[in-house]
């Protein structure tokens, strides 16, 4: 009877929270605090942080898309255009290899990655929804995401997204291992914080795509900075980046304003369009 | 002497979830896809979206920035890119111009943050700061400046209604619309807004803007208008200039890139560009 009491009040005190303020409450604290700015720990340039860059990470792929990759290594020691060269999205999975702070914003409705370096800024839908029947393709992807309490402590604790409708090319990291240019690829995740440091945020990242002969899983762990109003550096890649392409070329824009070739015996661009009589 | 226990726990529990979790029913509901309204007055977006872009403008602007204005222009009509940056090298409009929204915006309101995230050749983002912070001794000057804002409860109804919003430290060169209605070189311009939703049509919003400038005679205040996207689950788009362009900047010179990204003159007798660091015994 005491205690039927006591939950009597307690209900009677709590229930205008729930009914004045309805669905549009939201309880932040059923989501875990990702507030704050992350770094990765481990280096950013490559996919599998805890391998070496390039060949040593040993990425699971088919002879056929081993040897574009081999291809790709060759061309860029001879001056060709890696993909950190070009201010287009790194997109899927590459984005997750934090280059940059990131920071997470969540919301019921979708959970906000921000990246912030070259159009690489996420947004993981948690709103119930089903994949769009008129999927656009794009570098990034479209995620849909799910909170789980996995340990029925009544607060969500991991975040299960999936993300699919790919534009490319895309590749994994800097050295250029390239996904399948059928850009059917999913990826998979697993985002959560470390159970005995709330400063580490983890991401398992499960990639299955044509172009590997298994899916490829890594888990990627990031930092967060000790500052909770951390400075954050506004980054335009196009601001900087001296490299275009023209034709199927890479060059340089020196600092005379003038192209300049990217490797030694570089033809120039094929200047058809211009009256070249002048 | 029980039942009062049971009350002072939960009005400890409840004070405590009031102290922890985020009441978003104070603020006002700005989640969705929101699209500038378009006026249909001539041109591309631009300033004041009630006129014309360019000289249909009428903006304030001083006698010596009329005359960048009018050359921005006379570089364009001549194939040139103008003091517009943004279109054929990719760049952020910066502000007060990314708030003509020229692709979709969605606006991410938390109590110590307002974020403002646009899609117009790239994803650009706000951070409006509603956390009580004084201006920092030193920012690094950015396109988009420093935001700090501050929530007001303009009818006293007990929510939020109103975000007024200060932007400072900015960089350039920015300009205010597509002709290249500029800004002052000197990046010295404060921009003021009040955000809030139309009275008689919550699926309008309004940003009040006004610019303060030394290229401007006076303080030019406008009033953009957003309509909401009215799907459940609205799509965002994602744009990427650098894969799209068929513009690039060269030095000084502006060409355009054929389908096959082959360069093309943009003015009748545009000379190609300099390849003297090229080999040319080819």
């Amino acid at each position: 009877m005491r205690y039927r009491s006591a939950a009597t009040a307690f209900a009677f005190l709590a229930a205008p929270c729930l009914t004045w303020a309805e669905c549009r409450a939201w309880d932040e604290t059923a989501y875990p605090d990702l507030k704050g700015q992350w770094r990765p720990i481990g280096d950013p340039t490559r996919f599998d942080p805890s391998k070496a860059r390039g060949l040593a990470q040993q990425a699971p792929l088919t002879p056929e898309y081993q040897a574009v990759f081999e291809a790709a290594i060759r061309d860029q020691a001879a001056g060709g255009d890696g993909p950190a060269q070009s201010c287009v999205s790194p997109g899927m999975p590459r984005v997750t290899n934090g280059y940059g702070p990131l920071e997470v914003i969540v919301t019921p409705r979708a959970t906000h990655i921000m990246v912030e370096h070259i159009n690489d800024s996420r947004r993981i839908y948690t709103d119930g929804r089903d994949w769009p029947t008129d999927l656009h393709p794009t570098y990034l992807g479209y995620s849909i995401g799910r909170w789980i309490d996995t340990d029925g402590d009544g607060r969500y604790d991991v975040l299960e997204v999936e993300t699919r409708g790919f534009d490319g090319p895309r590749t994994y990291d800097d050295s250029g291992i390239p996904l399948h240019e059928d850009n059917l690829t999913i990826v998979r995740e697993r985002i959560f914080l470390d159970k005995s440091d709330p400063n580490i945020l983890h991401d398992e990242v499960a990639v299955i795509d044509h172009a590997l002969t298994r899916p490829w899983v890594v888990t990627k762990s990031y930092r967060r900075e000790p500052d909770r109003r951390p400075n954050w550096r506004e980054v335009i890649c196009a601001e900087t980046n001296n490299h275009v392409e023209i034709g199927k070329q890479d060059y340089m824009v020196g600092p005379d304003g003038q192209l300049m070739p990217t490797r030694k015996d570089q033809p120039p661009p094929d200047l058809r369009y211009f009256n070249r009589s002048r | 002497m029980l039942f009062r226990r049971a009350i002072s726990i939960a009005v400890l529990l409840a004070s405590m979830a009031t102290a922890q979790a985020f009441d978003d029913a104070k603020y006002p509901d700005f989640f969705g896809v929101w699209r500038r309204v378009n006026l249909r007055v001539a041109g591309q977006p631009s300033f004041d979206q009630t006129k014309p872009w360019g000289r249909g403008q009428q903006a304030p602007l001083t006698p010596e920035y009329q005359a960048i204005h009018e050359a921005s222009l006379a570089d364009q009509a001549n194939g040139g890119q103008g003091n517009w940056q943004s279109g054929a090298r990719c760049m952020p409009p910066g502000m007060p111009a990314s708030m003509n929204v020229y692709g979709e915006m969605e606006i991410v309101v938390l109590p110590e943050v307002t974020h403002i995230l646009l899609n117009h050749n790239s994803g650009y983002h706000r951070r409006i700061y509603t956390d009580g912070r004084e201006w920092p001794k030193a920012v690094e000057p950015s396109f988009q400046g420093y935001s700090i804002g501050n929530w007001i409860d303009a009818d006293g109804s007990g929510r939020f209604n109103l975000l007024e919003v200060e932007t400072r430290y900015f960089k350039g060169p920015r300009a205010l619309d597509p002709t290249g209605l500029p800004v002052h070189a000197d990046n010295q311009s404060i921009v003021k807004e009040r955000i809030f939703f139309d009275k008689a049509d919550p699926t309008t919003l309004h940003d009040e803007i006004t610019l303060i400038d030394h290229a401007y005679t006076r303080p030019w205040t406008v009033l953009k208008s957003y309509r909401r996207d009215p799907g459940v689950y609205p799509n965002h788009s994602q744009e990427d200039c650098a894969l799209a362009t068929a513009n690039m900047m060269i030095g000084k010179e502006l060409y355009y890139l054929s389908p096959d990204r082959e360069l093309m003159p943009t003015r009748k007798g545009q000379p190609p560009p300099d390849l003297s660091h090229f080999k040319t015994d080819r």
